[in-house]
């Protein structure tokens, strides 16, 4: 059996001119809550639908547990759970029809201690038709379903839209309660806070390109700082320049801001030869780390 | 084929078939209930189908107005356009819309992450379209079968009445092959509902032109209702086998067709 869960190698999805994602690469291993941070369109939910088998990669691969998501997706589905990000269930049945009905998918038969367990926790009426269910509560169904038959890897694509704050906090605590048990977990969300609650592990994409991959500990311990410089004079603002210096420079009339990680003392030494009103050095947040990527 | 998805699918459709099947009875059973009416005034008749335009009647396949006094002829002039028509429109929007609902409701999401193949999804769902016309087919032939025991005047042979009704489940099928396959090369997930009613319309009016202007009568032959020959009371009406191999081979190539495209199609949501 494999250590590593899921393994996508320059994975890429065109849609004509367009491009979806492209030369993705990154594995999650065995046991491991994975975080797949981006804004809305950067390419999250293509990477996801390849994984399912929704649609096809235009380049690369991507395989599950060792086995390929195109040639082998049955095999694989057997032991994955999915929450998409749009809970749209079949509407003329109630939650206990379909949650039997996705159960026999799985060999789960009606009456499972799982089904009621879950059912339970999630606080789901059963008798309830999905068609009459709030966003929040067709999310709870679908979280209920993705863990009926108790998966070895748990996708989740935004699962937190439409939960409240009660249901988020049981989601995650049921999250690691399964992760411990083994469960592999792939979080996707554009929502730092969570990713950076459940995950140990982080890859950020943008406009398709995975632009970071690392552990989220050491993204918050780069020595990155945000540095604000009042110049004083015109003239310094307009030249100052140093390497080290990540990302666009922001300047304003009296003021010179950037992410800086070179070394602080070659800064200091530029600054000392300035005639320099201010300055500010200061450890960014890790929300302001990760809107640094996006930029 | 997965039973799970084809149960759930037949008690999904079971309402719609229902409907469907109420329609088409009440159809044939009234219009069946005045065949006596109309063979005890057949000099009234007459005079009226007289004032008709010859198009009109070569349409309708009257060729012989004595054919139109015997119960088959009746049957066949009268009930089979019904099936003919209304059922190719119940095959064509059952199928068109079958796998691409699953699109369009944003449902494909689950089913494509349940343990599935494309091949199963594609295999219950048509499972379902060959049961629920054949169903339809098989309630209109007995209920056109008991009207005819009951309202015939004389004796009658089966045997037309089953080529008819053979040939208009072949021409159901067809249409669900059609729908089925649009289905599944059209991009954009949307009900293509009206789509399927026109397309079933146009060739019914395609079939039209060409029987009442013998100068169109060649562009008959783009209309699937062509194929079919429902000129039960010509003399030596026998079941065409070219006609049979025409209809299954046919929709056999667009099942495959649609079979091939869905297993490598894109889902968008």
């Amino acid at each position: 059996m494999s250590d590593t869960v899921i393994d996508i190698t320059n994975l890429s999805k065109s849609y004509g001119r367009n491009i979806g994602i492209e030369d993705v690469s990154f594995d999650i291993k065995e046991g491991e809550v994975f975080g797949f941070i981006g804004p809305n369109g950067a390419g999250k939910s293509t990477t996801i639908r390849i994984l399912l088998n929704l649609i096809f990669p235009s380049g690369g691969s991507a395989r599950i547990m060792g086995m390929d998501v195109i040639s082998e997706t049955k095999k694989i589905k057997q032991q994955i759970g999915y929450i998409p990000s749009d809970a749209n269930a079949y509407s003329s049945m109630t939650v206990l029809e379909f949650l039997i009905y996705c159960g026999r998918f799985y060999g789960i038969k009606a009456g499972n201690g799982r089904m009621d367990e879950l059912s339970e926790l999630f606080e789901l009426d059963l008798k309830r038709k999905l068609s009459e269910l709030s966003m929040g509560n067709r999310k709870k169904v679908a979280i209920v379903q993705s863990l009926l038959h108790s998966p070895r890897l748990l996708i989740m694509d935004e699962p937190t839209t439409g939960l409240d704050p009660l249901i988020q906090s049981r989601l995650f605590d049921l999250l690691r309660t399964e992760n411990k048990k083994g469960m592999t977990i792939f979080f996707s969300s554009h929502i730092l806070s969570e990713i950076q609650l459940m995950c140990k592990r982080v890859a950020i994409i943008k406009q398709g390109r995975i632009i970071k991959l690392e552990d989220i500990e050491a993204l918050r311990s780069k020595q990155l700082k945000r540095i604000c410089i009042w110049p004083g004079e015109q003239e310094i603002a307009e030249k100052f320049t140093i390497s080290g210096i990540e990302g666009p420079v922001s300047r304003t009339n009296d003021t010179v801001t950037f992410m800086y990680s070179g070394d602080i003392n070659d800064l200091v030494r530029l600054l000392a030869a300035q005639k320099i009103a201010n300055l500010t050095v200061e450890e960014p947040s890790l929300e302001e780390i990760f809107m640094h990527y996006y930029k | 084929m997965n039973m799970n998805l084809f149960l759930k699918e037949i008690r999904k459709n079971a309402i719609s078939l229902i409907l469907w099947m109420a329609v088409v009875i009440l159809l044939i059973s009234v219009t069946m209930s005045m065949y006596r009416t109309f063979v005890n005034n057949q000099s009234q008749v007459l005079g009226m189908m007289n004032l008709l335009p010859k198009g009109a009647l070569q349409f309708k396949g009257i060729s012989n107005f004595d054919d139109l006094f015997s119960v088959m002829g009746f049957y066949a002039v009268n009930n089979v356009i019904y099936m003919m028509l209304l059922g190719s429109i119940y095959a064509m929007v059952l199928s068109s819309n079958i796998l691409l609902k699953e699109e369009y409701n944003k449902t494909a999401d689950f089913l494509l992450s349940w343990p599935l193949t494309r091949s199963e999804i594609f295999l219950s769902k048509l499972a379902l379209v060959f049961l629920n016309v054949l169903l339809l087919n098989i309630v209109a032939a007995a209920v056109g079968f008991v009207s005819i025991l009951i309202v015939k005047t004389g004796p009658f042979s089966l045997k037309p009445f089953f080529i008819l009704s053979l040939y208009t489940f072949l021409l159901n099928l067809l249409f669900g092959a059609i729908g089925l396959f649009i289905s599944t090369i059209v991009k954009k997930p949307k009900p293509v509902t009206t789509l399927s009613i026109g397309l079933v319309l146009i060739f019914y009016f395609i079939y039209t032109i060409s029987k009442i202007t013998e100068s169109a009568a060649q562009i008959g032959y783009l209309s699937p209702f062509k194929y079919t020959n429902m000129d039960a009371m010509k003399p030596g009406y026998g079941l065409e086998m070219w006609r049979v191999i025409f209809f299954a081979g046919v929709s056999l190539v667009l099942f495959t067709l649609s079979y091939r495209t869905y297993r490598r199609k894109d889902i968008y949501l």
